[in-house]
């Protein structure tokens, strides 16, 4: 406990004669009827479009609690504020695939981080792959000489070869390191690490971490099909590793390179380590020693994943009568138009889908439910897809906004993804209560969404792994279906725009360009070239 | 009935189907423990959930162990066949009870027993497979002596079976029994069903072939359950300006401040008192507290960060400096101080935050009901699932909190909840299995701190008063001592006047007891 000579527990005395005197004004304004007691109209309590927030805020402004201790925070004013991201720097997570190649190493690591971007962590994947590719680019580049790179480089009884995939692998869990020290939250090596021998050393370096966690992610394919795919992915999708030769040889080259591997794969047995196994993705799973919030997490997301083909259609409600009139939040029926749109949407989306079933989520507000009322599939009613809550302000215009709180209003616009309203929320706390939606979604196969502006930017950045910086500035349009199919690497995407008049509810952040969305399913296989490649310290 | 995303037209919920979870495992394996807690998790999410426990029918029907053959717990052949008849009635008898639960309308049946051959196994899984019910296999495995050790003690004999037996002759029995039982044990290796093998309480998870929205959530949940000792802690926000509004996030008021300190000094006496008592080190135990995002529940955490600062300064390390305010940009989502004397981390949950109330927010109940009179009547007659217009129900509620009750079955240390009276609500009848019509009915007064300490077979909770003043419980009464002039009253849904007090032990009484109806 404090000495108490230095720090006095709060007086009753010190305590801010301030926030007496709001509660006084509080109490006047109660007694003089201010607070509105109208016969036949409930009193509008708190909103920002009256005076009576400003007035109470001013009486309360300077309140604090009178410790010398920890400055308080400042009482409550305006309609809103910035809110800093929640503390993450305690995670420090390695994880280090396993598996034979072709086995949806990188499909795996690459969904991982999207979803863990999306909450914010700071993830990065380190392929070997595309550093091995990388190097040896510049090399050719300096030297003119092209590394030999078919399947006779990965077999093990090529020395050489051995040492310098060794050695890769062994740069790129440094580089993984020296990223996490440097702030970031899990590092995801993508690797075969194929041997007990790799994985114990892999062991020994991240042990010399304090608070670093390591994590084996193994994934175990044996069903002919998917492995079938994936090669043919592989020497479909303009592998440098195959540039130069027919896909016959490519395919040929590849299969032997994966029983190079074969021969010396050991399956993860060992019973220290933390590990998850996935078979199949999705049919079963072991996990070993899986303990902390995070990484419960990462094996709850990677059980809910499945390959199956489908696709998620996104459409906001039609055009509302608060879109008519501009005004934000409420709870209003559509217009004319908006109904228009709602009659219209289900022949789209029947040409579209066919005889597929297909899955409508809503959220509980009137306008989406409106626009649902005549498509021919089941629908559910999600609370959680509930336009974002501007607290304070619902029910107002943006010029209503800026004319009562102008700094206010231009800090929003200054960090929109972090801005809270007051009594209502930020991006941020949207994009926590979609968690659970998007685990949904990676459960479920075809899903049609009829939600809102916010919403529906929120889950889009999901599928496109967009920045939370631009996250608030997606254009969803009105009256538009959006389809979304899942590729290994990213999302296809379709936009279909209904010729049914509406207003254009996009606010583009001022003075800042736009983020122009790039279907992100092609693979990448080289590092970020800006980006030079560190030489690792040589660790003893 | 407390918290389904979504319902379907057969009354089941998830699309799941019915499930018949069939527990395997040698005995003092946790079985029981894991069947009850899961039980109460999937009730909780609102599916009718039974367990059928084995033991218990059998010691209901034939008494306890005295009453039984002597080679009742002897497997194979040795049984005489009058024993073998036994427990072959035994276990009919708990199919029977199987069957009826389905065929009432209940979705899944956590069938506790040691159910160790594969052929007894089979038998038992098709069945049940053939009427269309999803069988899966949770077997408990557990290699780790002193768990057993721990498991029998603690649990075993203090069971009806052993009602007046020397403790360490019962231990002894009871080892005899799982010796028997081990002969004849098989381990699920066969790929028929899907299958959850958990080992040594969670240290490792197998899972195989789990499919399913309720499966998935079953196994997450088995993933997330600890059996480490904690304490939780319940305690209210302070009183803020302006109680009465959801949307105003207004600041403490006077008296709020006041309690805030409170509620500082009574849960570090308290906390002091439990670590003792249990003999652990403070020192290595961090205090983890959460609150809401509303103003009034983390400034109500803020004399803990003051006191773990100014206990840093004591131990001469530097001060954390405190930058000066803005005018934006000041809400810290988490703040950790750490310190020898005081190791708190203070986390915000928007998941956390009050049931909203829509547009009646800032109206007292009359105004509720003399402005919006058909939706009070309905309100009245459903306080739990009603949701008055752009409002939440305490069901919505719910669905909006179940990520934080995984988390809190996650956390190993301390936890402090600084909470709204809604949020502590749900949040408790989770933890001691309350129904959900009760849920809205439950008094949080504040000035009461509320302890909940994880056990085998569900929770201890005791309560402790320690605040008296304004806002203690709601204000509209007159008679109320403490009755705060200046705050009018509460949101609808958080009001807490007039509410059934829940039927705590007070803390003040020396010996601890157990909730009914939460321990065995």
């Amino acid at each position: 406990m404090a000495d108490p000579q230095i720090f006095q527990p709060i007086p009753k005395l010190r305590i801010s004669d301030d926030l007496t005197r709001a509660a006084g004004v509080l109490q006047d304004m109660q007694s003089h009827g201010e607070l509105g007691d109208f016969p036949n109209s409930p009193p509008a309590l708190f909103g920002a479009g009256g005076p009576m927030l400003k007035r109470f805020d001013e009486s309360a402004m300077t309140s604090r609690i009178g410790s010398q201790a920890a400055t308080p925070p400042l009482s409550v004013k305006g309609i809103g504020n910035k809110v800093a991201k929640p503390d993450y720097s305690e995670s420090k997570i390695v994880l280090a695939m396993v598996g034979l190649p072709a086995r949806g190493k990188s499909y795996l690591s690459n969904k991982l981080m999207i979803y863990l971007k999306w909450l914010e962590y700071d993830v990065k994947v380190f392929n070997v792959g595309q550093l091995r590719r990388t190097r040896a680019r510049q090399k050719a580049k300096q030297s003119g000489i092209k590394e030999d790179h078919t399947a006779q480089w990965f077999s093990h009884d090529n020395l050489s070869a051995t040492e310098s995939r060794e050695k890769l692998a062994q740069d790129s869990l440094e580089m993984l390191i020296h990223w996490l020290k440097q702030g970031g939250n899990v590092g995801i090596h993508d690797a075969t690490n194929s041997t007990r021998s790799r994985r114990a050393s892999i062991e020994a370096r991240v042990a010399k971490e304090k608070g670093f966690l390591l994590i084996f992610l193994e994934s175990i394919c044996d069903d002919p099909a998917i492995i079938a795919a994936n090669v043919a992915l592989k020497i479909r999708s303009g592998d440098p590793d195959y540039k130069d030769m027919s896909p016959e040889v490519a395919k040929r080259d590849f299969l032997r390179r994966i029983t190079e591997y074969e021969k010396v794969y050991e399956t993860i047995t060992e019973p220290h380590l933390s590990y998850l196994r996935i078979v199949n993705v999705g049919s079963e799973v072991t996990m070993s020693r899986i303990n902390g919030y995070l990484s419960s997490r990462i094996a709850f997301y990677l059980m809910n994943l499945h390959l199956k083909p489908r696709s998620i259609y996104l459409s906001r409600h039609g055009e509302s009568q608060f879109n008519v009139e501009g005004k934000i939040g409420g709870d209003s029926l559509l217009s004319p138009r908006g109904l228009q749109y709602s009659e219209a949407l289900p022949a789209l989306v029947t040409d579209n889908i066919g005889n597929a079933p297909l899955t409508v989520w809503t959220s509980t507000l009137r306008r989406t439910i409106q626009t649902a009322e005549s498509l021919p599939y089941p629908k559910l009613t999600w609370k959680s897809l509930d336009e974002l809550d501007a607290g304070v302000c619902d029910g107002m215009t943006y010029e209503e906004i800026e004319q009562a709180y102008p700094e206010d209003f231009a800090n929003r616009d200054d960090d929109k993804f972090n801005y809270r309203y007051r009594g209502g929320e930020s991006y941020r706390d949207v994009v926590v209560r979609l968690e659970p939606v998007i685990m949904e979604l990676e459960r479920q196969e075809n899903i049609l969404i009829i939600g809102h502006q916010a919403i529906l930017r929120c889950l889009y950045a999901y599928f496109h792994n967009f920045p939370q910086v631009d996250l608030p500035y997606i254009k969803i349009p009105l009256h538009t279906l959006i389809k979304l199919t899942p590729r290994a690497y990213g999302c296809d995407e379709e936009r279909y725009a209904l010729p049914i008049q509406a207003v254009d509810t996009h606010r583009p952040k001022p003075k800042a360009h736009q983020p122009t969305v790039q279907p992100s399913h092609a693979r990448q296989y080289f590092t970020d070239v800006a980006e030079p490649i560190p030489i690792p310290k040589q660790t003893s | 009935m407390v918290a389904p995303l979504y319902t379907t037209a057969s009354g089941l919920l998830f699309h799941a189907g019915k499930i018949l979870v069939i527990t395997v495992g040698l005995p003092a394996r946790g079985k029981t423990h894991i069947s009850r807690a899961l039980e109460r998790y999937l009730r909780w999410m609102g599916v009718k959930t039974q367990v059928v426990s084995l033991g218990d029918y059998r010691r209901k029907i034939l008494g306890a162990t005295q009453k039984v053959p002597p080679d009742y717990f002897t497997l194979g052949t040795t049984q005489s066949p009058e024993t073998q008849q036994l427990r072959k009635k035994v276990s009919a008898g708990c199919e029977k009870l199987i069957w009826e639960f389905f065929e009432g309308g209940g979705q899944v049946v956590i069938y506790d027993a040691n159910n160790g051959t594969k052929a007894a196994r089979q038998t038992l899984a098709e069945k049940f497979d053939k009427a269309g019910i999803h069988v899966v296999m949770l077997e408990t495995i557990c290699d780790d002596k002193e768990i057993i050790e721990n498991n029998i003690r603690s649990v075993k004999i203090s069971s009806p079976d052993y009602r007046g037996w020397d403790p360490d002759k019962a231990v002894k029995d009871y080892y005899t029994r799982i010796r028997d039982h081990e002969k004849y044990y098989e381990t699920v290796d066969e790929r028929t069903w899907p299958y959850i093998r958990i080992i040594n309480v969670g240290e490792k998870i197998m899972v195989n072939n789990i499919q399913g929205y309720l499966q998935s959530r079953i196994v997450f949940f088995l993933m997330n359950i600890h059996n480490r000792f904690r304490t939780i802690y319940f305690a209210r926000s302070g009183q803020s300006l302006i109680e009465h509004s959801y949307k105003a996030d207004s600041d403490l008021s006077p008296a709020g401040w006041e309690y805030a300190e409170r509620l500082k000094e009574f849960v570090l006496e308290r906390r002091a008192k439990t670590l003792k008592e249990r003999g652990l080190n403070p020192q290595e135990r961090k205090l983890v507290i959460w609150t809401s995002t509303h103003r009034r529940a983390h400034h109500t955490a803020w004399p803990f960060l003051a006191t773990a600062q100014a206990s840093n300064v004591v131990e001469g390390l530097p001060a954390r400096s405190s930058p000066e305010p803005s005018s934006v940009g000041y809400t810290q989502a988490v703040t950790k101080i750490s310190s020898p004397a005081l190791n708190v981390k203070v986390v915000e949950k928007p998941q956390m935050l009050e049931i909203n109330p829509g547009i009646w927010d800032g109206l007292s109940p009359e105004q509720a009901k003399k402005y919006y009179p058909e939706d009070w009547e309905r309100f009245l007659k459903d306080p739990y699932s009603f949701r008055a217009p752009r409002a939440e129900s305490y069901h919505d509620l719910s669905v909006r909190l179940e990520p934080i009750l995984i988390e809190l079955e996650k956390e190993q240390e301390d936890l402090l909840i600084i909470g709204h009276a809604s949020v502590i609500r749900c949040m408790l009848a989770y933890l001691i299995g309350l129904p959900a019509s009760e849920i809205p009915a439950i008094e949080i007064a504040r000035g009461d701190l509320l302890e909940v300490v994880p056990a085998s077979y569900g929770v201890h909770s005791q309560a402790f008063h320690f605040w008296d003043g304004p806002g203690r419980r709601g204000t509209a009464d007159d008679d109320v001592p403490g009755k705060d002039a200046i705050n009018f009253y509460e949101n609808y849904a958080e009001d807490t006047k007039g509410k059934r007090k829940l039927d705590l032990e007070d803390g003040s009484t020396p010996e601890p007891m157990t909730l009914p109806g939460t321990n065995r």
